[in-house]
């Protein structure tokens, strides 16, 4: 009963509004949904976690949950565990309890219910549903200009929306159904002009919602402005439900449409890797540096997607995609959450302000340089095992006596953002933990021992995978 | 062969007990120098074993798996035996040098971390495997250099060592790439039979285009090879070794100078067995590395006559004997590399070690310059230094350093005599400056408080030492009985020449010696300045003030400057500016006058009326 | 005799008076007072219609009917609406519509 799951956050919520105390019914919620998650998504073969009510009889419309493949319960995996880690890490500003939390359940909600939607309508409204908070958190408790912040995201995402909408119209008018399990196999009778078409309203549209390039610059201001349970699920969770939709719909409706693009999705992508990587370098703040970097990240995906259109057969390119989109989820989530403990205990996350933090704060210090490492694809963090594979992907079907193909000169110079990514990334930790302590570390308080388990939960996530990533592989056979 | 499993996971066991369950106990260096002998232990009783256990499925897609699995042979027996037995010995030193570091658990953390990383290099099986440790050296040589991560210069250097690793990781993954592309396997096992039945399947296309095989093979070669001039610090990536000597002393004896920075040798030497020795004869990129190796020797070598810390001239001397191991390895000789790869770890983490111990007695002074007379201070670490000064140096005969290095110029003589004389001139230098550093560090009188006050380490110190000289000499006889690559083994006559040989390398010898005394005996300072040497022919500066500074920081603010104007502020800032102003138009509409909307509201009345009644 | 068309164009003098009153002037007991005018000329033809639409010879009363109610809900409306005013005058000491213009944009 899928269903329980996607509506549970909503039952908090609701309770919460009614006076419930804010935190611990939240959290309370994030645990049972992440033992229920968990279970789910490690049992999602056995078919009976299929849900559906009518909701409209014609054209026929149902509230129906499920999981169509291994990808939905692996998304849904990943939201459940960030969703405990956000709401454990979250602190509300005092009074503000009941909108802080509450807006994070929803968001978790909504993120749940786009990824085990089976029905395009319910697909879409639930992303729409998890804006709606994100948008309120920012603009209402959000640092810095946040208004300016708020603002540009709405603009930004309801425009990519708008049409992303419109192309799913299309495809739900030439299909002539909701039900994507019935779209797919009405795939094959859409005539290629209208697929040019389609796809490329689908990249678009789904591709601002992940930041492609050169529709990303909504993403780091509001990461960096967003109150931290918002930016780790927006950044580690709802962000990807665009290369969700790509990989869910785009790739099997209209291959043909994706084929037509792919130069210019591969020439995005790299602008993703290499523009926005050289942007982040030049952060002098944590958060805009984070926030471009999961900018950058996603440029990798991209490409397992690129490998998928470009080679339909290939059998690496989906399940990479997914495990990095997993691994990144929680790796930005657990980034984004040290980020704001460490502004908590020395005031500033500017680069230039801080150093040696590690000697007041050794446990931060070894948890963040997990983080770092794990989303600098070090070995035994699920990062690496995602990032090579993508590349492993992007060189299937590589054949020496012709040449290098396109995807594989893109997966080469994507490889270059690896070293990138080392830059900033050693950078950041270099300047704030190592080195001679300054003022404002010098008694900077380390983790308490509450702390920790967010931190702790979502590097478990990581290690496991990264230790062993047919874990996840498995579930996706 | 669980023994083999046990091998690989007990140092990470360790580690992992040490971090989470033994934390700030006094335990740790003890649980962490037990799984390095244990760890001995087990390599001896691998010794000889070639069959290997089934590997893990690490990750599989339908058919496809990367796997974790084990491979041994001679190569990687003999190897561990260099890795875990130095590593054993750095271990126990360790405990007593850094007995009295606040963070001792932190640093034999991490030294275990190394161990595990190091074993899973020598012992993987496929290139995906060698990759994931290979960044996990990278990893815990960050977190080694990077011990006292509270000086601004440990922290840049361990900074330093990761990127440059990355960037020549860069090239190693697009060649493990290139290489599956041609070969269709990433295991080292089949590798040659995938590179034979590529040229099969595509015989007419190279029968058409002769030269395409060797330009594919040769492409992937170089980019594999990358990964090797990161690790292993050749030009132009050699610059963080010698920074690397920030972190604590039996770190660089032990990973940078005995094992990891060796492992780009070693990777370098399983391609090519995996591959067939025979098709890299005469392949461009065999030249390409020999060059590498050959001009790193020799500009190392430069570097390291005119440098005043005695760690930084073992640096660069690693470096020179690097380049050595590389050129072998270039000139398809690969054996010969191997072998001077094993007798120089054990000489070489003499020296450093013997440094160590010359530096913890002199109250952390590294300058040579202000030692002297140290020799009567401390006789034994002064004589075992001297041991392994005459390994480096090549003393005919009695040490191992002189077998292994004659294979290496016999290889050189064979192929190609360019770089047979550059290895020669090499020869001369490193005595030359061994020499030179010797006489200042031990002989004379002593010229700093520091160096007078100085006198023997204890026990858990020089006994290593010892064990170490015992090695510097007997390595080279060792070798067989160890089953490592030793190519007299299979002696395929370098007969010829071999009185050149012999003639050039004592006459270098004899030369260095006599030229170091002469200028070096008795001398209170530098007699000797020249400036390109001591500056390292200015590259580091070139690269921090040039490349990373101009090229990177200075393009990166570029790129964030077009990113600003370009996308954010034509693209976005122009639409959210104009959905901003189309709201400003409707917003005056609004005048809050409740009289204004009804005047409004009756003219749409009439407008809807009009449009309805009369159209 | 007045024929109905003399009635609705009093009526609707009244109404388009009552109109010009409610968008032109300022003080809002003029406005409240131009607005009972409109509701006057809606009854006022509503009577009229009343009277002139016979059913078998006699007026048709439903049209009156909804003018008592219109008449009805005026008084209410009155009673409420000057309640406003005046509390509108306490809080911001001024009727004059100019001066509240809180809902601005």
């Amino acid at each position: 009963m899928l269903a329980l799951i996607v509506f549970l956050p909503v039952v908090a919520f609701i309770a919460i509004l009614l006076g419930a105390p804010a935190r611990l019914t939240a959290i309370a919620a994030a645990a049972v949904n992440l033992v229920l998650g968990t279970y789910a998504a490690f049992t999602w073969k056995c078919g009976c976690w299929d849900f559906s009510i009518p909701v409209l009889a014609k054209p026929a419309m149902n509230l129906a949950f499920g999981f169509p493949d291994g990808m939905s319960a692996v998304m849904v995996l990943l939201t459940v565990i960030v969703t405990l880690a956000a709401v454990l890490s979250g602190k509300a500003p005092e009074g503000r309890e009941k909108l802080y939390f509450g807006s994070s359940l929803l968001i978790s909600a909504g993120a749940l219910g786009a990824f085990a939607a089976t029905d395009l309508f319910f697909f879409y409204a639930f992303h729409e549903l998890a804006l709606i908070p994100t948008f309120l958190m920012i603009g209402m408790l959000g640092r810095g200009d946040r208004k300016e912040v708020a603002w540009k995201i709405t603009i930004y995402l309801g425009l990519g929306s708008i049409v992303l909408l419109a192309g799913l119209v299309w495809l739900a008018n030439l299909t002539g159904t909701f039900n994507m399990g019935q779209m797919v196999k009405a795939a094959g009778t859409i005539d290629p002009a209208a697929q040019k078409g389609i796809a490329a309203l689908l990249i678009v549209g789904f591709g601002t919602l992940v930041s492609l390039f050169p529709f990303h610059s909504w993403a780091a201001p509001a990461y960096a402005s967003a109150p931290a349970p918002v930016a780790m699920l927006h950044a580690g969770v709802l962000k990807k439900f665009g290369l969700y939709g790509l990989l869910r719909l785009a790739v099997p409706l209209v291959p043909e449409g994706m084929n037509a693009w792919l130069t210019p999705l591969l020439v995005l992508l790299l602008g993703n890797i290499l523009w926005c990587g050289f942007v982040t370098i030049s952060q002098k703040r944590l958060d805009g540096m984070l926030g471009n970097s999961s900018v950058m990240h996603m440029g990798y995906i991209f490409l397992a997607i690129a490998a998928l259109v470009a080679f339909p057969e290939n059998p690496l390119a989906k399940p990479a995609a997914v495990l990095l989109m997993f691994a990144h989820g929680v790796s930005i989530a657990l980034l984004f959450g040290l980020t704001d403990r460490i502004e908590r205990s020395t005031g500033s996350i500017d680069l230039q302000d801080l150093g040696g933090l590690a000697k007041s704060a050794p446990t931060l210090a070894f948890l963040f340089g997990i983080a770092a490492m794990a989303s600098i694809g070090l070995p035994g963090l699920a990062n690496f095992s995602g990032e090579v594979l993508v590349f492993l992907s992007a060189f299937k079907g590589y054949d020496p006596t012709k040449g290098l193909g396109p995807v594989q000169i893109a997966c080469i110079l994507s490889i270059w953002g690896v070293v990138i990514s080392a830059v900033y990334m050693l950078r950041a930790y270099r300047n704030i933990f190592q080195g001679p302590a300054v003022k404002s570390t010098e008694s900077a308080a380390d983790l308490s021992l509450a702390d920790r388990i967010p931190a702790l939960l979502l590097i478990l996530a990581l290690f496991a995978v990264g230790l062993y990533p047919n874990l996840l592989l498995n579930l996706l056979k | 062969m669980t023994l083999a499993w046990i091998l690989l996971f007990l140092p990470l066991v360790a580690a992992a007990a040490n971090q989470l369950v033994l934390r700030k106990s006094p335990l740790v260096p003890l649980v962490s120098t037990a799984s390095a002998l244990a760890t001995l232990v087990l390599s001896f009783l691998l010794l000889g074993k070639t069959t290997s256990p089934d590997p893990i499925h690490w990750a599989s897609i339908g058919d496809f798996h990367i796997n974790i699995g084990i491979r041994l042979d001679a190569l990687s027996t003999g190897m561990m035996i260099v890795v875990t037995g130095i590593g054993t010995l750095v271990h126990l030193f360790s405990l007593a040098y850094m007995k009295e570091d606040e963070a001792r658990n932190r640093y034999f953390t991490g030294l275990s971390l190394f161990m595990f990383s190091m074993t899973g290099i020598v012992l993987a099986d496929n290139f995906i495997m060698t990759f994931i440790f290979w960044e996990l050296v990278g990893l815990s040589s960050f977190l080694l250099i990077g011990h006292w991560y509270q000086k601004d210069s440990a922290a840049d250097a361990a900074k330093k060592a990761f990127l440059c690793n990355r960037v020549g990781d860069f090239g190693f993954l697009i060649g493990i790439l290139m290489l599956w592309g041609i070969t269709g396997t990433l295991s080292f096992d089949a590798m040659k039979s995938g590179l034979a039945s590529f040229g099969t399947e595509n015989a007419a296309y190279f029968t058409q285009n002769s030269a395409a095989f060797s330009v594919i093979l040769s492409t992937a070669v170089l980019c594999i090879f990358c990964g090797a001039v990161g690790k292993s610090a050749q030009l132009p990536l050699h610059v963080w070794l010698p920074d690397a000597m920030e972190g604590p002393t039996p770190v660089s004896a032990l990973i940078h100078a005995a094992t990891m920075v060796a492992a780009g040798v070693y990777m370098l030497f399983r391609v090519q067995l995996s591959l067939g020795a025979d098709v890299f004869e005469g392949l461009f990129a065999s030249n390409v590395i020999a060059w590498t190796g050959g001009i790193t020797a020799l500009v190392a070598a430069l570097m390291a006559t005119q440098q005043d810390d005695i760690k930084r001239v073992l640096a660069y001397s690693t470096l020179s004997q690097l380049g050595y191991m590389v050129m072998a390895v270039g000139l398809v000789h690969g054996e010969a590399g191997m072998f001077h790869l094993f007798t120089h770890a054990w000489f070489k983490a003499l020296l450093f070690l013997g440094s160590g111990a010359v530096i913890y007695a002199c109250h952390h002074e590294q300058d040579i310059w202000k030692m002297g007379g140290l020799l009567k201070k401390m006789p034994i670490t002064g004589i075992t230094f001297a041991i392994g000064t005459a390994a480096l140096i090549a003393v005919p005969f009695v040490t191992s350093g002189f077998y292994s290095k004659e294979e290496i110029l016999a290889a050189a003589f064979g192929k190609n005599k360019a770089l047979f004389g550059i290895a020669v001139f090499v020869a001369f230098l490193t005595t030359f400056y061994m020499t030179r550093a010797f006489v200042v560090a031990f002989l004379g009188k002593p010229r700093s408080e520091n160096a007078d006050h100085a006198h023997e380490v204890g026990p858990l110190m020089f006994v290593p030492l010892v064990l170490l000289a015992g090695m510097a000499i007997g390595s080279a006889w060792l070798t067989g009985a160890l089953s490592a690559i030793d190519p007299r083994a299979n002696a395929h006559g370098h007969t010829e020449g071999h009185g050149i040989i012999l003639g050039a390398s004592i006459a270098s010898l004899v030369l260095g010696l006599i030229a170091g005394f002469l200028f070096y005996k008795g001398k209170d300072k530098d007699p000797v300045s020249i400036p390109l040497f001591r500056n390292r022919f200015y590259v580091d500066g070139f690269y921090d003030r040039v490349l990373v500074r101009y090229f990177q920081d200075a393009f990166a603010a570029i790129i964030h400057f077009f990113d600003e104007l370009l996308i954010n502020g034509l693209l976005v800032g122009g639409l959210s500016r104009g959905a901003a102003s189309l709201g400003g138009l409707f917003r005056k509409l609004q005048s809050g006058q409740l009289q204004g909307y009804a005047y409004a509201f009756g003219l749409g009345v009439i407008l809807v009326i009009y449009f309805t009644v009369f159209l | 005799m007045a024929s109905l068309n003399d009635y609705l164009l009093v009526s609707g003098l009244l109404f388009a008076i009552g109109l010009a009153g409610v968008v032109l002037r300022r003080n809002i007991i003029v406005v409240f007072m131009c607005l009972e005018l409109m509701l006057s000329a809606a009854n006022l033809s509503l009577v009229a219609f009343s009277r002139f639409n016979t059913v078998n010879g006699l007026p048709d009363y439903k049209g009156q009917m909804l003018v008592f109610f219109v008449i009805t809900v005026a008084a209410a409306e009155v009673a409420v609406g000057l309640a406003i005013i005046v509390a509108l005058y306490r809080a911001r000491q001024t009727i004059h519509t100019d001066e509240l213009a809180s809902l601005k944009g």
